[in-house]
């Protein structure tokens, strides 16, 4: 009973850095598990998993681990932390300050239109769109494609009819030369189009506009380049396949899962993470319009001007006071106030009447 | 500070404007500016006060540091940079956040703007647009041995007191020589006007 004593008398700091070393992994891990467990169970214990999308298929588990991995690394700060909770509070509990139809058009207006990238520029909108549609419609055929969730299997006794089923279980049938059939199995062309389109101009705006000295490859250029090669290797396939007998078939699948997969992988870690932040931080605005409306504004302690909501200011002050940030206070004075303080600051103490 | 910084003397700035609108001619700036000018007392006083981002150093970047989505770069020179557009969300942390008053928020657009030290230029060499067309030297961009050689009675100061806090900074402000190394961050002005307004 009393051989350990250290062991029992570990310091409690120490365990909680211990759990805070390991949230991160240990998320990435139930992530990845929960995803194995979902493809195993949608694929019918792997019955209907495709073995040449294998790669793929590991790719996405690797991506569920890098993703849960990150976001809690980034969640831990805590600006991040407090409107994470705030921002999903709001969506999830809008109250009565916030009709549920706000909460519909913030995330249509935000998440799918993003209408503030139009706010940028049209040129810039209508490419991102090209992008954010072209990659979300690819992910939405290929995931269940590659988890074996969906597959098809030809109808006995004829041509071109195919048994679509979904975990399994047999739907409908579709005519791959029919019109409706020709638009499903070209769905991901029409994905690497968008793409395609969206990326050259993102890519042509990086390489000719002024100031473009400050594109970073890593950061720039590369994740236009890794979604363009995706498409145009995808899009080889299918020229591969319909107009030339199958030429370069195989080698050309395996340079377009070498694209997929190294860009899956690389998704929590670079540029791309953005669509992981952006989606999560998609309620901070219902937040901020429900406590302004709950909670009043606060305004600037010199000139009156309403600087924000009171809560909200109320958080950034939690938030500068857990980051050692001791001037808090100073929050409630507007940023046109701070500057002519400091102002008649130097005017007064540093060199008087300049 | 930095090795080679903006030191701001708002003794020497007439408040012309010019800096205000070679800001926007920057080519990261892409017409907008991204300088103030404030007129500190006008109608009593000539004073003017232009406000760069100060690029604070210790404690690094409050903007930064207050972000929720890592939207703001800080360089290993120690320049902190505008928001990234693809990750910035608008929330205006930053701006209330900043000791300053630097970052400007377009609210439609969901994005802060802040001054960069004209980072395209200044990386390369070139000086930043306010600092180039200053017809006062009142921005003046260089190493401080080029400051002192210059002007010999003057010295930068990047120590700012908000209180309770200092901010070390990246930029300086210019002062004269023997006086206070610390320069007041107008947290107090306002406290002892509010404090007045009290009684």
């Amino acid at each position: 009973m009393s051989d350990h004593p250290t062991t029992r008398s570990a310091p409690p700091a120490d365990s909680a850095a211990l759990a805070g070393r390991l949230r991160a992994p240990v998320a990435g891990a139930a992530v990845a598990l929960v995803l194995t467990g979902a493809i195993l169970a949608g694929s019918r214990n792997l019955d209907n998993f495709d073995v040449a999308l294998l790669g793929y298929a590991i790719g996405t588990v690797v991506l569920g681990f890098g993703a849960a991995y990150r976001t809690v690394l980034w969640a831990e700060s805590p600006a991040a932390r407090r409107y994470l909770v705030r921002g999903w509070k709001a969506i999830l509990k809008p109250g009565p300050g916030l009709p549920k139809s706000v909460v519909r058009r913030t995330a249509l207006s935000t998440l799918l239109l993003q209408r503030f990238i139009a706010e940028r520029s049209t040129a810039r909108w209508l490419a991102h769109q090209g992008l954010f549609w072209g990659v979300i419609s690819a992910s939405l055929i290929t995931f269940p494609l590659t988890f074996g969730w969906i597959h098809f299997r030809a109808v006995e006794g004829t041509e071109s009819l195919y048994w679509i089923y979904m975990n399994g279980v047999r739907t409908i049938s579709v005519d791959a030369l029919g019109s409706a059939g020709w638009l499903m199995f070209h769905g991901l062309n029409f994905s690497a189009v968008l793409v395609i389109g969206g990326g050259a101009w993102f890519l042509y705006q990086r390489w000719s506009e002024r100031g473009n000295n400050l594109t970073r490859f890593g950061r720039d250029l590369l994740p236009l380049i890794a979604l363009i090669a995706i498409s145009v290797s995808g899009l080889l396939l299918t020229v591969s396949s319909s107009f030339m007998d199958g030429f370069a078939y195989q080698p050309l699948a395996f340079i377009h899962m070498c694209t997929v997969v190294l860009t899956l992988v690389w998704i929590p870690f670079g540029k791309f993470f953005h669509t992981v932040q952006r989606p999560a931080m998609i309620g901070i605005h219902l937040h901020k319009e429900a406590s302004l409306a709950s909670g009043g504004s606060l305004e600037c302690r010199v000139c009156g001007a309403e600087i924000e909501g009171a809560v909200f200011v109320g958080d950034l002050q939690k938030t500068m006071a857990e980051l050692g940030l001791d001037y808090s206070g100073w929050v409630e004075t507007c940023p046109a106030c701070k500057r002519i303080a400091r102002g008649a600051s130097y005017r007064t103490d540093v060199k008087a009447g300049f | 500070m930095r090795k080679k910084a903006l030191f701001i003397d708002p003794g020497r700035c007439i408040g012309c404007q010019a800096c205000v609108a070679a800001c926007r001619e920057c080519d990261s700036h892409k017409g907008r500016s991204m300088i103030h000018l404030d007129y500190v007392d006008m109608g009593n006083s000539a004073a003017a006060m232009p406000t760069v981002c100060m690029h604070c150093s210790d404690p690094v970047a409050p903007c930064a540091q207050v972000c929720p989505v890592d939207a703001i770069p800080v360089g290993t020179d120690g320049v902190v940079g505008t928001a990234s557009p693809e990750l910035c969300i608008g929330c205006g942390n930053c701006v209330h956040a900043c000791p300053f008053g630097v970052p400007k928020l377009d609210i439609p657009e969901m994005l802060q703007y802040k001054c960069d030290l004209c980072y395209d230029r200044s990386s390369q060499g070139l000086l930043p647009m306010c600092a180039s067309v200053c017809p006062t030297d009142a921005l003046f961009y260089g190493t401080y041995d080029e400051l002192v050689a210059k002007r010999p009675n003057a010295r930068a100061v990047d120590v700012f007191d908000f209180g309770n806090q200092s901010v070390v900074t990246g930029n300086a402000l210019v002062a004269p020589a023997g006086g206070e190394d610390v320069i007041p961050g107008g947290y107090s002005v306002w406290n002892e006007f509010l404090s007045e307004e009290k009684v």
